[in-house]
């Protein structure tokens, strides 16, 4: 019976496939390479990885809705454009750049929502529009032009806590939280049922459209903090910024074994598939593999991935 | 009923005024100009230049645009300007769409910045076959296509190699040979970054560096952000990180500054964007490379006028690049 | 055990011997069946028996664990279901295989549409789609029109025409009548008694057992994965079947006594939505269950998603609790709010969370119960309600966080029934509430909706099962063409004049163009 399993045999069935694929990558590269297994490498990665974290958190959340959002990369360009042009043109001073960025993906996020909804529209449309239309403000804004804003932005990023950087630890209490919300709360059964059913949802007496519009608002919340942070770290603003970003994150939804059809997934496995993702970039270029070669072999990890996902949907049963 | 005849006549209209909108952006930004038009202009006996444009969302490329529109401002009794890019830079299919577009149009001159130096050769031999002038700009065309081809085509632009040498050689002066440097590429299929890299390596080369590792950045900062962040951790006893374009040097700077090594690694750019201004003031990045890419554009479409004014046989011509260094180096 | 001897053909076309099938656990065991051509052999059992699971073997959708078939004296080992009809069995499956953009015909032939150098020949199509159709007595549907426009019924017809137009010796239904109306089901028994005349041996597999003892030659028992025996269907009493089925007696019960109607709890008058329903005014009373009758496609099931809110009315008014002030549910939540309930007719797509498992299914639209500050969810609260609900209406599961698809019709309906009596709501519609369920099940059912109205709960069934409605129901509204045509009291009704009712619409033409003109 489910009370007696422990909860420990679940979570190993969750997380195992994952983790057995990130340690295998960690020990080839680590074996391949001179200085893969240092301190330093691995914290560059953990410093490079908190923006592609928070995208895909926000895409799992929506992947889970049943729905896609395909304008998370313009959105975070967009968002970091506004935050470069707040900071280097108007002279915000920062807090105030900072709420003017997540305000732009709070709104590009609720267009995306509300269009839908309104007039019921696929979300893979809406959002196609919005992939358009937020890259192109980005430009807009920016004038094509990449912003320099320097060390007035620079402090987020380099603020560290026991030596992990802000923007990782952010990242962090983002995965848990919204793993929490998930799993623990109203909202998150919520998602699951109407990405599951959205008319059996309906009919259950749930209005669907509160959590479309809350995952969407949410989502570009995400983007545009990921946009904050890719800023600090470059200490540039560049329109440019995240272009092709959604599809890293569906793939890393998808390789932490979300399901494109909605109902199913998991933040923190996202988490983990961004790991992979992360740590297979870098090995590679630490390896000096050409680029033709790294595509490749990250193509296949997406699909090897997924066959792997698929053995752990026969062999993890629901706990019995 | 009046009203719903007038909303019923309106949509059609609608449609029309979205479609032209739609055809405008595709084809000549400046004159969405009815078929009948075009003879008008014709007839006016000012030239029409067509300016194909790579991506638009490259700083450099919208430079480049910019410059030719003040440029035809200044001239307008002497030309039109037809200027158009494309969304992606490597959106190639596009691109030659908007070539057979302008021979439709019977422009005078082409004026056209490849997005690829080989597959755009075609459409722009068509064009001359047509008979109208058409000048390489910025990126040139690959020769062995060209000769294949039987076509001459005169390019007006920068030599990236020149320029990329000019840039290693600054850098050469402040490390010791023997040192290990890392390039990061452009695009692996653009001529100009192929270019730029033999550049960076013939003056490494020449001054006895050691290139440890080269790899492709996309001319991107988040992805220059990671082969470099996984360069300098791979090889620590780096000296210095040569970049093909500014937004990666940014990307190489942010990853510096991660990995603590701020000031021990130098780093080069080329095209001397906006935003580098600061950095290369603070002497985070020691030097770039100026095409004046608002001169680039402008210098072509001179050179399709002259071209069409006395017919004489088309010749190359170079541009000026100029080394763009820290006012005074820290080290 | 000794099977009985086929009418006339002495060799089985199909021979079943010790066929067992093992999934996480032994679903079937050792069963030996043969099939004669020419008969239609019946295949009963409670949901969860195995019968479903023994079809698909038949049919090449599943592979036997153990034992072997034999179709016509070769060994028979079908890998799929294409490989199934390339032998000459055909499946008509319980859940719908349509698609639904496709016309009629297009999905009737959908393998082999008639074409020129691959240009479909519509012509063509239309013509063999028509022949097919005329065959099962359905000439008056339109070969052009598109799926998704019918209703369930004739839907099913469809996909019973789509297996019948090819050379089948072996056809198996799962189900057939489930959703069909009286006439339509005297056309499929027509029709199947035509195909036994043409020496097809025909599976059967249903719950009605009424309607298996009009049209079966023999009846084979299941009762939890193993078969009770074979007999010819003339020497089994209804009650003997039953009782094999589930293996204990089952008394036929009224489900209506000792029950007084209360007050007025749901008061709809004037109710209109487009053709399928129009003008529909009716009383539901606390303490009663009133009964909704009708032919398919009479607007029943429009009727109540108008009332709940899941399609917005024309027009209509709905009074709760004789409140003075009319109650416009815009959306299902409302309704939901207010204290109404509605069980689907189609589960899987309207009920059903189907990869999630049965806690999440049970407990969807009462969180709020279950939940404390900013939404946060009591799981071991959650759990408890969970397993009583199982235990109160029986259902067959191994664990509360069970996957819902695992479960059988029976049992998933009786999660669906545990939701809506979990959130408490006092006005409870079930449109079919017994569809698909077994027997067993079905009666556990009917005691829970004596029950609820009992306890002072307003009760609507919705149901195609006239005798269901008339040993559950204290008073029955009778639908026609969208309009409520009669309504009779226990003991005013007799089945003739409940059919009379339903007919009556179509009975009466000038009333029905002055309606839709």
């Amino acid at each position: 019976m489910a009370g007696t399993t422990p909860a420990w045999r679940h979570w190993i069935g969750e997380f195992l496939g994952l983790l057995i694929g990130l340690a295998a990558l960690i020990t080839v590269f680590g074996l391949t390479t001179d200085h893969f297994l240092s301190g330093t490498h691995l914290r560059t990665i953990a410093n490079q990885i908190p923006s592609a974290v928070l995208v895909a958190t926000g895409m799992t959340c929506v992947l889970i809705l049943g729905q896609i959002d395909l304008s998370v990369g313009s959105v975070l360009g967009f968002a970091g454009a506004m935050l470069g042009v707040a900071m280097t043109r108007w002279h915000l001073p920062l807090p105030l750049a900072v709420a003017l960025a997540l305000a732009v993906g709070a709104i590009c996020g609720a267009f995306n929502g509300l269009v839908s909804m309104r007039w019921r529209l696929p979300t893979f449309i809406v959002t196609l529009g919005m992939l358009e239309m937020a890259r192109g403000a980005a430009h807009a804004v920016t004038g094509s032009q990449t912003q320099y804003i320097g060390s007035a932005v620079g402090r987020l990023a380099d603020a560290s806590i026991l030596g992990f950087s802000l923007p990782f630890l952010v990242a962090l209490v983002v995965v848990v939280a919204t793993h929490i919300l998930m799993v623990k709360t109203v909202f998150g059964r919520y998602t699951v049922a109407i990405g599951t059913n959205e008319e059996a949802a309906r009919l259950s007496g749930i209005d669907p459209r509160g959590v479309k519009l809350s995952v969407f608002i949410g989502t570009g919340v995400l983007s545009a903090l990921a946009a904050v942070i890719d800023t600090s770290r470059f200490q540039a603003a560049n329109p440019n910024a995240g272009l092709g970003l959604e599809l890293n994150a569906i793939a890393a939804a998808v390789i932490g074994g979300t399901s494109l059809m909605g109902g199913r997934g998991s933040v923190l496995r996202t988490f983990l598939g961004v790991v992979i993702i992360a740590v297979l970039n870098s090995g590679l270029a630490a390896i000096g593999a050409k680029d033709e070669i790294k595509r490749l072999i990250t193509g296949a990890v997406i699909i090897a991935a997924v066959i792997v996902d698929v053995y752990r949907q026969r062999g993890v049963r629901r706990p019995a | 009923m009046t009203s719903r005849s007038s909303t019923s006549a309106s949509f059609p209209a609608l449609l029309a005024a979205l479609l032209t909108l739609i055809l405008a952006g595709c084809g000549p930004s400046d004159a969405p100009s009815p078929p009948g038009a075009t003879e008008a202009a014709k007839a006016s006996s000012k030239p029409r230049v067509a300016l194909i444009m790579k991506s638009l969302a490259n700083e450099f490329f919208l430079t480049m645009e910019n410059g030719a529109r003040a440029h035809q401002k200044a001239h307008a009794a002497d030309y039109e300007l037809l200027a158009n890019g494309i969304k992606d830079e490597l959106d190639v299919a596009r691109q030659i769409d908007m070539v057979e577009q302008m021979i439709a149009q019977k422009v005078d001159a082409i004026v056209i910045a490849p997005a690829d130096s080989k597959a755009l050769v075609a459409a722009c031999a068509k064009a001359q076959a047509a008979g109208m002038v058409v000048v390489n700009i910025d990126n040139k065309f690959d020769q062995a296509v060209l000769d294949e081809k039987k076509v001459r085509i005169p390019f007006v632009g920068p030599d990236n190699r020149r320029g990329a040498r000019k840039v290693g050689d600054h850098l050469a002066k402040q490390l010791k040979p023997g040192d290990a440097v890392a390039i990061i590429d452009g695009a692996p299929n653009a001529f100009n970054a192929v270019q730029r890299q033999l550049g960076f390596a013939d003056a490494m080369a020449a001054a006895g560096m050691k290139v440890v590792t080269a790899q492709s950045g996309y001319w991107e900062t988040d992805k220059a952000n990671q082969v470099a962040a996984a360069m300098i951790t791979e090889h620590p006893q780096l000296k210095a990180l040569l970049c093909a374009n500014d937004s990666m040097a940014l990307g190489a700077v942010a990853a510096l500054r991660a990995a603590g090594k701020q000031g021990q690694v130098l780093v080069v750019g080329y095209d001397n964007i906006g935003a580098v201004q600061s950095l290369l003031k603070e002497g985070r990045i020691l030097a770039t490379a100026d095409q004046h890419a608002d001169q680039i554009a402008v210098f072509g479409i001179e050179y399709a006028l002259d071209l069409l004014k006395s017919g004489v046989a088309p010749a190359d011509k170079e541009t000026p690049v100029e080394l763009v260094t820290a006012p005074a180096p820290t080290r | 055990m000794s099977p009985a001897p086929a009418p006339s053909h002495p060799a089985p076309v199909v021979r079943l011997r010790g066929v067992g099938k093992t999934y996480a656990t032994r679903v079937l065991d050792g069963i030996d069946l043969d099939l004669f051509p020419g008969e239609v052999h019946a295949l009963v059992g409670e949901n969860g028996a195995g019968k479903s699971t023994l079809c698909r073997i038949l049919s090449g959708l599943t592979p036997a664990t153990d034992g072997g078939m034999e179709l016509n004296g070769q060994p028979y080992r079908p890998r799929s279901k294409r490989d199934g009809e390339g032998a000459g069995v055909h499946m008509v499956m319980q859940e719908l295989n349509l698609i639904g953009t496709l016309s009629v015909a297009e999905n009737i032939f959908l393998d082999h549409l008639p074409h020129r150098a691959g240009w479909i020949d519509f012509p063509k199509l239309y013509q063999r789609a028509t022949e097919v159709l005329d065959r099962i007595g359905m000439r008056d549907l339109d070969p052009r029109t598109t799926v998704d426009q019918l209703g369930v019924g004739p839907q099913q017809m469809v996909e019973i025409a789509a297996s019948l137009w090819r050379q089948c010796r072996i056809l198996i239904l799962d189900e057939p009548t489930a959703a069909l109306t009286e006439p339509e089901v005297k056309q499929l028994f027509e029709q199947i008694r035509n195909l036994r005349a043409a020496g097809v041996a025909i599976l059967y597999i249903s719950h009605r057992l009424e309607e298996i003892r009009q049209i079966a030659d023999r009846i084979s028992i299941l009762r939890d994965g193993r078969l009770v025996g074979t007999q010819p269907a003339a020497s089994l009493t209804l009650d003997e079947i039953v009782r094999r089925m589930v293996g204990r007696e089952l008394g036929a019960e009224s489900f209506a006594e000792g029950r007084t109607a209360g007050a007025v709890a749901l008061s709809v008058r004037h109710l209109r939505r487009g053709h399928q329903v129009r003008d529909v005014s009716f009383d539901a009373h606390r303490g009663e269950i009133l009964g909704f009758a009708g032919l398919m496609g009479s607007g029943r099931t429009e009727t109540m998603r108008a009332i709940f809110g899941a399609d917005q009315p024309d027009a209509g008014d709905v009074f709760l609790h004789g409140n003075s002030q009319p109650s416009r549910f815009r959306s299902p939540r409302e309704a939901v709010q207010s204290g109404l309930a509605l069980l689907n007719e189609d589960r899987k797509a309207q009920g059903l969370f189907l990869s999630l498992g049965i806690r999440e299914n049970l407990t969807i639209n009462a969180l709020h119960r279950l939940s404390g500050f900013g939404g946060w969810l009591r799981r071991s609260d959650e759990t408890s309600v969970v397993r009583s609900w199982i235990d109160k209406l029986a259902v067959r599961c191994h664990s509360p966080d069970q996957g819902i698809v695992e479960l059988s019709g029976g049992n998933q309906q009786k999660v669906i029934v545990a939701r809506w009596l979990f959130r408490d709501c006092d006005i409870l519609i079930f449109d079919e509430p017994t569809r698909g369920v077994d027997i067993g099940a079905r009666f556990e059912i009917y005691h829970l909706l004596a029950d609820l109205a009992a306890q002072g709960k307003a009760v609507i069934v919705v149901s195609s099962d006239l005798l269901e409605l008339m040993s559950l129901c204290d008073r029955i509204a009778v639908m026609s063409a969208g309009r409520l045509a009669a309504t009779f009291r226990r003991g005013e009704w007799t089945q003739d004049k409940i059919m009379a009712a339903a007919l009556s619409e179509h009975l009466a033409p000038t009333r029905a163009t002055a309606a839709s003109a």
